[in-house]
């Protein structure tokens, strides 16, 4: 904490917008933010960067009223709010803390304007702004910031861009004096990047503080004053523009470069599985390999889930053809809700994966399920990965996310499939659960029946360290990367290059 | 999310009796010979138990195993009601048509017209359900109207008795009446057969793949989907149509068991109560014919408590309804944040 | 002659059947254009029909009964929307059970103030109030200007609601609740105060129109004569399409569809009138079903807030 205000430097508090210190956020045993501190001055364009996983999203949602920190002290103004209490997002807005969500908070079957509407008088108090005043302060909003939108159709039929646009001038419209943007140019096409970056920079001129969350760090350099990096939940920099360089700034976003090194490759060998996909009738050919893990790297949004479930065989191709074996495990993203059942024990969701398989039907037509074997099947299944739980007939909602995890791999690895098909397998894993799911990944290559293994991920050094061969998706699109451009650097140029 | 903890049923039954006997009591009730008269009229002889409480059980239990189903698969059927009437207007009429073949050949054609009946009436909502994905808790429930009204456009049409007087039909054939369990009382084999429709769903539930499914498209339809590979559309529409056939032969049990004859009001609202039952059973079919036994005491125990304490009637409905809301809150889920 | 009196009687009971529907409807419509969907408004109309008329004897006046019974129907509303909105219960198991607790605990309560055998009681009566000139128009001037206050009401509601929902901050916040109760909450919104107050006024006015059922339609009480007008008010919110005028002239359909035995007693045809009782509520299938244009609910209709995970 003295070291903060050391590290604050000259700033006098009266110019601090927003300033959050030792920040602290678990979800159950997972922590997402462990310690974070942030200063947001007024005047000022700050950006927030840290990979995916770092505890941005956290921050943010607790800035906005969204979520309830366990510990930690936010002053905006100089003023310290919402100590010991959750504070709402009416709250924040009211105390001048404007929020521009990734996710639209938009209300899709009402007009633009009606969304525009939509709670100024709550936090203007009063009856709000009559139509007329709304109309004239809309009109001088466009026009200082070119942000153009039809407000007489429902939001639904509106889109990204348009959605995007009308989400900054509903937050432009109560007049914020902390605006924040949580990744604000992942759904803009280029030359709108360029308008939003310079009306950011028009704001903070205003006397504004502006808070940019992004991933980015071409933008982020372009744009920001003042930069903090969160990795792992902690602040590990926090510098002025002028202090950094592109690379400093990913050293500190990456942390321990020695960790992520990639291991020895083990033998590959050729043939066996083939699974064929195409996004689109142009799209590449994907052909998998036993004993190989193909990575796919991309940032969200990009195909990666219907990548994902067509080669799982959980989704038919729209078009282009898919060969795939009998086999298929599937380490699904969001294990909570597509991999496990949170009320029912281990057994039944091992079950659950396992049902089709005649050795664990019996009685006429295998109607009925053997469950003593599967009891037996599970209590071996958490001895030998290691998940902590105390036992087959444990909930699966009370295991921790690692051991939930856990659970997943060993159900989906154990039946010898021939192709594996992760999707972002460690997103919300601490350390140690990130370890063992790498782990698991990685011996599947020395197996002597060693499946196919397509890694779908968002974290790029999950995909350099695990893969044989990478590939970037982008816009449904997949391109391999050569070999020797397979770094940070050389996967992100790809990333760019696949942009219209 | 509606499956209590094990303890949720009894602070609910619990809270309801203390509530009510206190509301009693206020009234200006003698409270124990309230109880005592309740005692009696339900379990207090052959009679009581047989004619009355099991007897009355009978159409609470089988509307209570279909509402469990459908909410165990996750899907909200409150049409019970009307899949009750739908079983019972075809019971009714193959009982009436088929009153020339033998009972053992025709009572299994009216069940089984009963079941197909009220799974035809499930129809509709199902399909509506799974292509447009429209919510079936309004047409279950607008189909319990549509059926209500068919029912008393028969009994004062082309089912009514002949004379034309009665808003019900000629009385059906022996040859169509549910034999007598329990000699000398009224207990029909309509009894075992929902005991035996009970049994039969828990060990579908317990031992097979299929109940296994069910309850996984109930409890996490997406990782039943994802994980599981459970053509989640199907299998629910397919619960979907049993439910309305269990609630189906609730009707056809019901006139070939008691009534034996088609009123137009032969339902003082199981298919609503039946959700009652389900909930207080946490779902669970064994636990069905508890609190199907349970309710059918309570109105039967009503009665007597009415004649000889003068306790109305309809002190019972609130006992339910208090205890339903009781394990409601009792189950209710923490928020996060 | 004989015809053109049917029609006329037609007419009235039409809008005297329709009037209870429409009023308890309009409720319904507000609090499920908020997202809570309230099954057991029955419940509430019950005890608003009892509470009338038990205000009405106590006082010795309608009016009075009349807000007595809409109190009455706010109570049993409480039962509903506390745990619906602060507990996050099912919507449709504790509409069910208010239900149950409705028609249980007024058929008790009449039961216990007026005997088992339950002797037919006198109230004051809601008068009905003639319009000058208009009551006298030929067959829709008795039905549509000769109405108890009640009933104008109703038809004020209507045009009141509309611009209630459509042209205040309010309605709009309202609605927002209801569709998209997330984005709602980003923007500043109380989602569940609004919840409870939708939800709430549902339930008063449908305690106005069991008021208005034993004061203006009946002259007494009597166990269970609500008939069920709960439950087809939320379909005639789904008919009316969510919208104020929309349910006011479904609300009348389905009572125009229930005065139609009479006609069809008085006119000698022998078409089963059930079916016609049948008739509005296959519509209404027809409408969810989307064969008649499409009826949307809110989104987030009977989902409760903030969302478990």
């Amino acid at each position: 904490m003295k070291e903060d205000a050391a590290a604050a430097g000259t700033a006098t508090p009266r110019d601090v917008a927003v300033r959050i210190s030792e920040l602290r956020r678990a979800f159950g045993p997972v922590v997402a933010l462990d310690g974070a501190r942030l200063e947001a001055r007024a005047g000022e364009v700050h950006a927030l960067v840290g990979e995916n996983g770092a505890g941005k999203t956290t921050l943010l949602s607790i800035l906005a009223g969204h979520l309830r920190p366990d510990a930690g002290r936010i002053e905006v103004d100089g003023r310290p709010v919402a100590e010991g209490r959750a504070w709402s997002a009416r709250e924040a807005w009211s105390l001048g803390i404007g929020m521009v969500h990734q996710h639209f908070a938009l209300v899709p079957r009402l007009t633009g304007r009606e969304n525009l509407m939509l709670g100024v008088r709550r936090v203007r108090g009063g009856w709000g702004l009559p139509t007329r005043r709304l109309g004239e302060r809309l009109g001088r909003l466009e026009l200082e910031t070119g942000l153009r939108v039809d407000l007489d159709t429902p939001v639904e039929a509106l889109t990204i861009g348009e959605r995007q646009r009308l989400e900054i001038l509903k937050v432009l419209l109560r007049d914020p004096r902390t605006l924040v943007l949580d990744e604000p140019t992942s759904v803009l096409a280029p030359p709108e990047v360029e308008g939003l970056l310079a009306l950011l920079r028009r704001l903070a001129a205003e006397g504004r503080a502006v808070l940019l969350v992004a991933h980015k760090l071409d933008e982020v350099l372009e744009v920001a004053d003042r930069i903090t990096v969160l990795r792992a939940g902690r602040t590990v920099l926090e510098a002025a523009r002028g202090e950094v360089t592109a690379r400093s700034v990913a050293e500190a976003m990456v942390g321990d470069a020695g960790a992520l090194d990639a291991p020895a490759r083990a033998e590959v060998r050729v043939g066996e599985v083939r699974a064929r996909w195409s996004a689109r009738a142009d799209g590449t050919d994907l052909e998998l390999r036993a004993g190989e893990i193909v990575g796919v790297a991309g940032v969200e949004g990009n195909g990666q889930r219907a990548l994902a479930r067509t080669l799982a065989g959980r989704a038919t191709a729209a078009e282009g053809r898919v060969e795939l074996p009998e086999r298929v495990a599937y380490i699904p993203q969001d294990r909570g809700r597509e991999g496990l059942i949170g009320s029912f024990d281990l057994t039944e969701n091992v079950a659950l994966g396992r049902h089709g398989d005649p050795g664990v039907r019996t009685g006429p037509f295998g109607l009925a399920l053997r469950w003593r074997l599967l009891r037996e099947e599970t209590g071996a299944l958490i001895e030998g990965y290691g998940v902590r739980a105390p036992g087959p007939g444990a909930r699966a909602a009370s295991l921790s996310g690692g051991n939930q995890q856990r659970l997943v791999v060993a159900r989906e690895l154990h039946g010898r499939p021939r192709l594996v098909v992760a999707e972002n397998p460690t997103r919300g894993l601490d350390v140690a659960g990130a370890r063992f799911v790498h782990d698991a990944l990685r011996e599947l290559r020395s197996r002597d029946d060693a499946p196919a293994t397509l890694l779908v991920s968002t974290d790029l050094d999950e995909v350099l360290s695990l893969a044989d061969r990478i590939f970037t998706l982008v816009r449904g699109r997949l391109v391999e990367v050569p070999a020797a451009e397979r770094t940070r650097e050389g996967v992100g140029a790809r990333m760019l290059e696949a942009l219209p | 999310m509606i499956r209590a903890r094990w303890w949720g049923p009894l602070v609910g039954v619990g809270l309801a009796l203390a509530i009510t006997s206190l509301a009693l009591a206020l009234g200006g009730y003698d409270v124990s010979a309230a109880l005592a008269a309740l005692w009696r009229g339900a379990f207090g002889s052959e009679q009581a138990i047989a004619s009355f409480t099991l007897k009355r059980s009978v159409p609470l239990l089988l509307t209570g195993l279909a509402v469990a189903l459908a909410f165990r698969a996750g899907i909200w059927n409150i049409g019970a009601e009307g899949q009750l009437y739908a079983g019972a207007v075809a019971g009714f009429a193959v009982g009436f048509a088929g009153g020339g073949l033998p009972a053992p050949l025709l009572l299994p054609l009216v069940l089984l017209a009963s079941l197909m009946a009220g799974a035809v009436w499930a129809a509709l909502p199902a399909l509506l359900r799974s292509r447009n994905g429209t919510n079936e808790v309004i047409t279950t429930l607008l189909l319990n109207f549509v059926a209500l009204h068919l029912t008393g456009w028969l009994v004062q049409g082309a089912l009514q008795e002949p004379r034309g007087v009665f808003n019900e039909s000629a009385p059906l054939p022996t040859a169509a009446h549910l034999p007598t369990l329990w000699p000398g009382t009224d207990l029909h084999i309509g009894f075992a057969l929902a005991i035996g429709a009970a049994g039969a769903l828990w060990a579908i539930f317990r031992f097979t793949r299929a109940g296994f499914l069910i309850r996984a498209i109930g409890e996490g339809p997406e990782a039943a989907r994802i994980t599981g590979g459970v053509r989640s559309n199907r299998l629910a529409t397919a619960v979907f149509l049993a439910s309305g056939a269990l609630a189906g032969l609730a009707g056809a049990v019901q006139v070939t068991g008691v009534d034996r004859k088609l009123y137009d009001a032969l339902s003082p609202g199981w298919g609503y109560t039946a959700i009652a039952v389900a909930l207080l059973a946490r779902l669970n079919p064994l636990a069905v014919i508890a609190t199907a036994i349970f309710f059918g005491a309570l109105q039967a125990g009503a009665a007597g408590m009415q004649r000889s304490a003068g306790v109305p009637f309809a002190w019972v409905t609130v006992v339910e309804a208090i205890a339903v809301l009781g394990v409601l809150i009792a189950a209710r889920e923490r928020t996060p944040r | 002659m004989i015809e053109a009196l049917a029609w006329v009687a037609f007419f009235e009971a039409g809008v005297r059947l329709g009037i209870p529907l429409a009023l308890a409807a309009l409720g319904e419509m507000v609090s499920e254009r908020a997202g809570v969907l309230n099954i057991g408004l029955e419940g509430s109309i019950i005890a608003g029909a009892l509470g009338g008329a038990l205000g009405a004897l106590a006082t010795g006046s309608a009016g009075a009964g009349v807000v007595i019974g809409g109190g009455a129907g706010l109570l049993v509303g409480l039962v509903f929307a506390i745990p619906v909105v602060w507990l996050n219960t099912d919507q449709i198991i504790t509409g069910t059970a208010v239900t149950l607790l409705g028609l249980g605990g007024t058929a008790a309560i009449h039961a216990a103030r007026f005997g088992a055998t339950g002797t037919q009681l006198s109230l004051p009566t809601l008068d009905p109030i003639a319009i000058p000139l208009l009551a006298r128009l030929p067959l829709v001037g008795p039905a549509l200007f000769d109405l108890p206050p009640t009933a104008y009401l109703t038809f004020a509601l209507a045009p009141a609601l509309a611009w209630f929902l459509f042209r205040t901050e309010w309605g709009l916040e309202l609605r927002a609740v209801g569709e998209d109760p997330e984005a709602a909450h980003a923007a500043g919104l109380p989602v569940r105060p609004l919840r409870f107050g939708a939800a709430l006024f549902g339930t008063l006015l449908a305690g106005l129109a069991g008021a208005h059922l034993s004061l203006a339609w009946a002259g007494t009480f009597a166990e269970n004569m609500s008939a069920g007008r709960g439950f087809i008010a939320i379909a005639v919110v789904v008919l009316g399409r969510w919208s104020p005028w929309g349910v006011l002239g479904s609300g009348l359909f389905f009572g125009a569809a229930s005065a139609l035995q009479f006609l069809l007693q008085t006119l000698g045809s022998d078409i089963g009138y059930q079916l016609f009782l049948a008739l509005p509520y296959i519509l209404t299938l027809a409408a969810l079903g989307g064969w008649l244009g499409r009826a949307r609910a809110p989104a987030a209709l009977a989902q409760p807030w903030p969302r478990t995970h």
